[in-house]
C-alpha cells in the first residue's frame, strides 16, 4: 500500500487493477495521473491492454481530478485500450454525466 | 441552575449561519480545508446528504479556478447560510485570468449543474467566484 500524505491511498490487486482509496481532488489527480501513467507504462511493455482502476474507496471526484482520469483514458485509447473503473460511487457518475464524459471511460461496475 | 436543553430545541436547525472566513494559502490541499469547513456548517444548517455532496463540489470547483488561475497569493473563501441558501464566495489576486480557458470552462459546466446560482465577478486584478445552493426542505 503507497500513500501519499494521505491525500490518496492506491494499492495494486492480484488482477493487476490499482485500487485507489481517498478524495481525487486537485492534491489527489496529480497522484493519481502519476500512477496511471506508470500502469500504462507496464502494460505496454507486457504488450498492452486496459488499465483497470478500482473506485470503491473513493467517495468524491471533482473537474480538476476528472482531467487526470481523462488525460489517461486518452492516452490508452490512442494504443486502442481503455481505461476501465469498477465500483464506481453515485458523486462520481454524477461528475462524469454532468461534463459529459462518460463515454470516455469503460464503466465495468457501479455502487451505490 | 441552567435551564435542560430540550429535544425541542436541539433539533430545529438553524437557517441562518455566518458569514465564516477563512484565508488559505494557494495549494491544492487547501480545497480538502474549505471542504471540510463547508460540510460542518451545512450539516449544521440541516442540508441533507445529497446537497452535502453538491456543496462539496461547489466549494471545490471554486478552489479549483482560484489555485490553479489565480496569482498565487492568498485565497480568501466565505460560507454563509442565509434563509436556508448555503454560499461559497472565493476571491484571490490575478494576473491572467482566461475565462475561456478548457479547465475554467470545465469549472464552470460542474458549478452550473450542482449549484442553485453561481457566477463570476471581478476585474483584471482580482477574481471572485460564487456559487449557492438553495435548500429543498428546510
Amino acid at each position: 500500500m503507497d500513500s501519499n500524505k494521505n491525500f490518496l491511498t492506491m494499492a495494486t490487486a492480484p488482477d493487476g487493477a490499482l485500487m485507489v482509496a481517498g478524495d481525487i481532488d486537485m492534491a489527489g489527480g496529480p497522484i493519481l495521473e502519476q500512477a496511471l501513467l506508470e500502469r500504462e507504462s507496464e502494460l505496454l511493455a507486457q504488450g498492452g491492454g486496459d488499465i483497470v482502476v478500482d473506485l470503491t474507496g473513493v467517495d468524491f471526484m471533482d473537474s480538476s481530478g476528472l482531467r487526470s482520469m481523462l488525460a489517461t483514458a486518452r492516452s490508452a485509447a490512442a494504443r486502442q485500450a481503455n481505461l476501465e473503473l469498477r465500483s464506481v460511487g453515485p458523486q462520481i457518475i454524477r461528475l462524469l454525466e454532468i461534463t459529459g464524459t462518460v463515454d470516455q471511460f469503460t464503466i465495468a461496475s457501479r455502487r451505490d | 441552575m441552567t435551564e435542560p436543553i430540550t429535544s425541542a430545541q436541539t433539533s430545529a436547525a438553524p437557517s441562518t449561519i455566518g458569514p465564516v472566513r477563512l484565508e488559505l494559502p494557494p495549494l491544492s490541499m487547501m480545497s480538502r480545508v474549505a471542504r471540510l469547513t463547508a460540510a460542518g456548517i451545512a450539516s449544521m444548517a440541516g442540508f441533507s446528504i445529497e446537497e452535502l455532496d453538491d456543496i462539496n463540489v461547489m466549494v471545490s470547483e471554486v478552489m479549483v479556478a482560484l489555485v490553479e488561475h489565480g496569482a498565487q497569493s492568498t485565497i480568501a473563501v466565505t460560507f454563509e447560510v442565509i434563509d436556508d441558501c448555503f454560499t461559497v464566495r472565493g476571491a484571490t489576486d490575478l494576473v491572467d485570468f482566461d475565462l475561456d480557458h478548457p479547465d475554467l470552462a470545465l469549472c464552470r459546466t460542474v458549478l452550473e449543474a450542482v449549484s442553485t446560482r453561481h457566477g463570476i465577478e471581478g476585474t483584471s486584478e482580482r477574481a471572485e467566484i460564487w456559487a449557492s445552493l438553495q435548500q429543498q426542505q428546510p
